[in-house]
């Protein structure tokens, strides 16, 4: 157990980093989805925009001022373009699950498409704050110490965000939304501005990890579709509309693409949606859904 | 069990089957459509009877899928699976049994209704968002395994030097012989969801879309009948795939996967939802700005996509079929399908 | 539609079978197709005429830029030939591969087609091209593949209309895996690639040449392919294996991701790291980095070769395009320089005359690769190994040997 546990550990360090990343990535995705029962496939877009957002500002050449320029516009170019998706999804509040989807799956395809005239098809590579950059040795084997990082700002956002929602009034809103939203407009609070708001913070974050994966992921055509489909597998194994619930999924996706392929090394290309079938078969609404989402 | 009568268990979408006559009128665009599409190959250059071939290649998966999406309501992101496994099973057969027509057809139509079957009857057990995750989970994971599983697929590089299909020992040598045989097995196809649609069986499915608990405090069990419709679209999609391995002569793993899916999703919803013949339109205008159209757009093709999504999504709330049936007084339920 | 004109249209069957006459009429005006002919006809080549290709390459996504090298390497070599070949006017038409077959074979199609071209140029993707044979042979026409490796294309039952002009995948890794068999790797070698059809057969290659010299092959691992980001869980794996050096086959996106995580989890000091040339070719080598200096890989063609040849292509070409060819360019000028000897030798270009022309050109000299010539449908060339190095502001791929001649592994 010790030497396997001895072997591993590296794998679990690193899951623990990828499902940081994808917890800043889905719970932005989690928290439309449970509140406005929008499924937003144009998340991936946006993460693919902040990719190139820190390829524009950093490129090869980092600098701490570059890198925390290229995160601060990403914050706010995000919450605007969320602010734009939720005025685009409003006429379609009564309508399916599907048109929602459609709609963004068309704005992920224009966002794409133009990213890729603008910054043309080839790989672009970001590189990480000086400092950053290198690798250290933890547990014997050499890591990069990025990585090690980014697990620090995934758990510091993630309690941000369970303070924003748990203690703020915004927060308190956004609870009240996800369990019954016609009873928050009947109190006469306007419920498009909560959704805006939303909107606008799951997208910034969703941006902001867009920069933050960038010196791991660099900036390419056909990223922002990879990430959408972990983001998606994220939040339905970790249910709906909930941040832990994303946070759980988030980590569990991480030991899956890291651990999970070293220990199943053959069936690699199977484990990530086998997983997902697997959760959904046996438990329907994710691990952590607060009531079944019947509706289409 | 037994349902009771159609007419207490179907939504008021459902009416009685109109009498002869009329259904005879109703019928007449049908066929003439059918013969002018036979005809095509008469007076259309080669590469316009490809295209169009193609077309109602795309136009029966994407029809199939309208059974789920449209009548039983249930929005698959892994119909194209059902697809490719047809594409395969057909394409495999031409190659190391035989490629006499209806062989491969049949062996597509089986082949789907298997693959449908074997993952349906826990797919359609979830709802919603979730029905949308499982059978996109399930999509991916079947092109997984036309890629891994070289010695039948012929992994990445998919199956090809498939065989012309052959009628009589002969084979289709030609673009329009091939094209009234794709034809021919499209046909066939649409003429089994029309006749499901349109059966006491369809007002069911309508039912259950509608209005699920109802049906199930009327006495029905949904569970058997979306499996059901699930089987019947899986074995409608294995058929467009066995005309697909014909048409094309090469299946691979990207036939199957994502884009095709949500290609076929989008055809449904430009044509209107529900009406079988509206997804086949829409079908045209996706293969035909996919094709034609994308290519001359610098290799920016996927952006007029994305507009043609936005658009539809605004413009046409219930597909091109809506705007003819929204005129008339009287058809709130724009859904029903022409019997 | 209203009930009059269904009405008119349903009982006049015989207008119908009216219209059907006209067009069986109209069929036999020229100039309005008809689809009911034979299999090829011959087109707008004949006698003298002039000539035209259909150059498919891909346009968009993920592969686009070795279209966009493949397009300046057939416009450099027909602009420096006053746009002829063979002494014949040439007109291209350009169609878009896109990402794989399902738009690739239609592009395949649109050119024999409507455009009714006499010969099809490029192809990117393996699964493409194996698409593309049916269609351009059955037509008569000759089908030039200037990428795509996949075996079969020239392999032992290939068509004898089909020819290439660059690589075949288990021939570019069994150069390496011969060299490599010939040094001291005690740990063995470690064998990864993504788990499809290229992949494997660039394994394939390389493990029988390495094994045939002695070599000993330490693990293998297959990465899922198109959705892996990450490579540390196989990192890990190599990293435990104990192997003395790693082979690899990537392109694209995965070859920068690599490299990249190669280097920054501290492999690339302990065990070096070796692959097929696609590894550091192109625009994956400015992306890269600095994390790809000291990568080793074989390939027939780097812009760092010394012959006359060579020097007189990078000039127009870098002068003509303001960037620096890759072997993809390279591979379709050559495609142009061999049609234009094969179509001056057929007077022809009738499928059959012009592969029998390309079996008789013997020896291309002048090519910037260096001299090569056809074995069974696909070059026979030397391989380099290449040591990638800073050189300015960027980095290139130097040569550090010449492994020697290799053609297509039986």
């Amino acid at each position: 157990m010790l030497t396997w546990l001895d072997a591993n550990l590296v794998s679990i360090l690193n899951g623990l980093a990828i499902g940081s990343l994808l917890f800043i990535l889905a719970v932005g995705l989690s928290l439309v989805f449970g509140m406005m029962d929008v499924l937003n496939l144009a998340h991936g877009a946006l993460f693919l925009a902040g990719a190139y957002l820190g390829h524009l500002f950093v490129g090869q050449q980092a600098g701490w001022a570059s890198f925390a320029g290229a995160l601060g516009v990403a914050a706010v170019i995000g919450a605007l373009a969320g602010g734009g998706l939720s005025v685009m999804t409003e006429p379609l509040a009564h309508r399916s699950h599907l048109d929602q989807a459609l709609l963004t799956l068309g704005v992920a395809l224009v966002v794409a498409e133009l990213l890729s005239i603008a910054f043309g098809n080839d790989v672009q590579s970001v590189a990480a704050p000086p400092g950053l950059d290198g690798s250290t040795v933890v547990l014997g084997s050499t890591y990069p110490v990025y990585r090690l990082v980014l697990i620090g700002i995934g758990a510091l956002l993630a309690v941000a965000v369970h303070v924003v929602i748990e203690r703020t009034r915004l927060g308190l809103l956004v609870r009240a939304a996800v369990a019954d939203r016609e009873m928050v407009s009947a109190l006469g609070v306007d419920e498009r501005r909560v959704k805006a708001a939303v909107f606008g913070i799951g997208s910034a974050l969703a941006m902001v990890a867009g920069v933050l994966g960038g010196p791991i992921y660099g900036a390419r055509p056909g990223l922002d579709s990879t990430v959408l489909i972990l983001a998606l597998v994220v939040v339905v194994i970790g249910g709906l509309g909930s941040v832990r619930g994303a946070l759980i999924g988030a980590l569990v996706i991480g030991q899956v693409e890291s651990l999970g392929r070293v220990l199943l090394a053959d069936l690699a290309s199977f484990v990530l949606f086998g997983a997902l079938a697997l959760v959904l078969v046996l438990r329907p609404q994710g691990l952590f859904g607060a009531r079944a989402q019947a509706r289409t | 069990m037994t349902p009771r009568t159609t007419a207490d268990a179907a939504p008021p979408s459902a009416t009685a089957a109109p009498e002869p006559p009329r259904r005879l009128l109703r019928a007449a665009p049908m066929a003439a459509t059918v013969v002018l599409l036979a005809a095509a190959p008469l007076f259309l250059a080669p590469y316009a009877t490809t295209t169009l071939s193609r077309i109602l290649v795309f136009a029966l998966l994407a029809a199939s899928l309208d059974l789920l999406v449209g009548i039983t309501g249930l929005p698959s992101l892994g119909h194209a699976a059902y697809f490719g496994v047809g594409a395969y099973a057909a394409g495999w057969i031409t190659i190391h049994l035989t490629p006499a027509v209806p062989v491969p057809l049949l062996a597509g139509a089986a082949f789907g209704g298997v693959a449908a079957a074997a993952t349906g009857w826990f797919a359609v057990r979830s709802a919603g968002v979730f029905f949308l995750m499982l059978t996109l989970a399930i999509g991916e994971i079947v092109r997984q395994v036309a890629q891994s599983w070289d010695s039948v697929t012929g992994g990445s590089n998919g199956l090809y030097g498939i065989d012309l299909p052959s009628v009589a020992g002969a084979p289709l040598g030609n673009v329009g012989l091939l094209h009234w045989y794709v034809l021919a097995g499209a046909v066939l196809g649409y003429a089994v969801l029309r006749a499901v649609a349109a059966s006491p069986f369809g007002a069911v499915l309508r039912g259950i879309r509608d209005n699920e608990p109802r049906m199930r405090a009327l006495g029905y069990r949904p569970y058997g009948y979306k499996l059901a419709a699930f089987v019947i679209a899986g074995s409608v999609a294995g058929v467009a795939g066995a005309l697909l391995a014909a048409q094309q002569r090469l299946v691979t793993p990207s036939d199957l996967g994502f884009t095709t899916a949500a290609l076929a999703l989008l055809a449904v919803v430009i044509g209107g939802a529900g009406t079988l013949w509206g997804p086949c339109l829409g079908a045209a205008v996706v293969v035909l700005v996919r094709d034609a159209l994308g290519p001359t757009l610098d290799g920016h093709g996927p952006l007029l996509l994305g507009v043609v999504f936005i658009a539809v999504v605004y413009l046409l709330p219930r597909g091109a079929a809506g705007v003819r049936l929204r005129r008339g007084p009287g058809r709130e339920q724009s859904e029903q399908e022409p019997t | 539609m209203t009930e009059s004109r269904s009405t008119r249209i349903l009982f006049s069957r015989r207008s119908v079978l009216g219209m059907l006459g006209t067009a069986g009429v109209v069929a036999a005006v020229p100039g309005c197709g008809s689809s009911l002919g034979g299999g090829g006809d011959a087109g707008g080549g004949g006698q003298g005429g002039a000539v035209k290709v259909g150059l498919v390459i891909p346009q968009a996504g993920v592969y686009a830029p070795l279209g966009v090298d493949m397009q300046r390497g057939w416009e450099l070599y027909l602009n420096q030939h006053d746009g002829r070949l063979g002494d014949r006017e040439v007109t291209t038409v350009v169609a878009d591969e896109g990402e794989g077959p399902e738009s690739g074979v239609p592009a395949v199609q649109r050119v024999l087609q409507r455009d009714r071209v006499d010969v099809v140029v490029g192809i990117v993707n393996s699964a493409v091209a194996l698409g593309a044979v049916d269609a351009v042979t059955s037509a008569g026409k000759l089908l030039v593949v200037s990428n795509a490796g996949a075996g079969a294309l020239t392999g032992e039952n290939r068509n004898p209309l089909t020819w290439r002009t660059s690589f075949a995948n288990a021939q570019v890794s069994s150069a390496l895996g011969d060299h490599l068999a010939g040094q001291n790797l005690p740990g063995g070698v470690y064998l990864i690639a993504p788990d499809y059809a290229a992949g494997e057969e660039a394994l394939g290659g390389f493990r029988e040449a390495f094994e045939a010299g002695g070599g000993r092959i330490a693990g293998e691992a297959r990465t899922p392919f198109g959705t892996t980001q990450d490579f540390q869980p196989f990192l890990a794996g190599i990293r435990s294996s104990g192997a003395a050096a790693t082979f690899c086959f990537y392109a694209g996106g995965e070859a920068v991701s690599f490299v990249q995580q190669y280097d920054s989890f501290g492999l690339k000091q302990t065990i070096p790291l070796f692959g097929s040339g696609f590894l550091t070719e192109g625009g994956v080598l400015d992306a890269q980095g600095a994390a790809a200096t000291g990568v080793q890989t074989s390939l027939h063609y780097t812009t760092e070769l010394d012959n006359p040849a060579n020097t007189a292509f990078i000039d127009s070409y870098t002068a003509a395009n303001g960037a620096a060819p890759t072997v993809y360019s390279v591979q379709t000028y050559d495609a142009a320089a061999v049609l234009d000897r094969a179509i001056g030798q057929a007077g022809d270009v009738a499928g059959t005359a012009l592969s029998e022309a390309m079996g008789s050109l013997g020896t291309i000299e002048d090519s910037p690769r260096g001299p090569w010539t056809f074995d069974g449908q696909n070059p026979r060339q030397t391989y380099y190994l290449r040591e990638v190095r800073r050189q300015g502001q960027g980095y290139v791929n130097a040569v550090v040997a010449d492994l020697g001649e290799f053609a297509q592994p039986a």
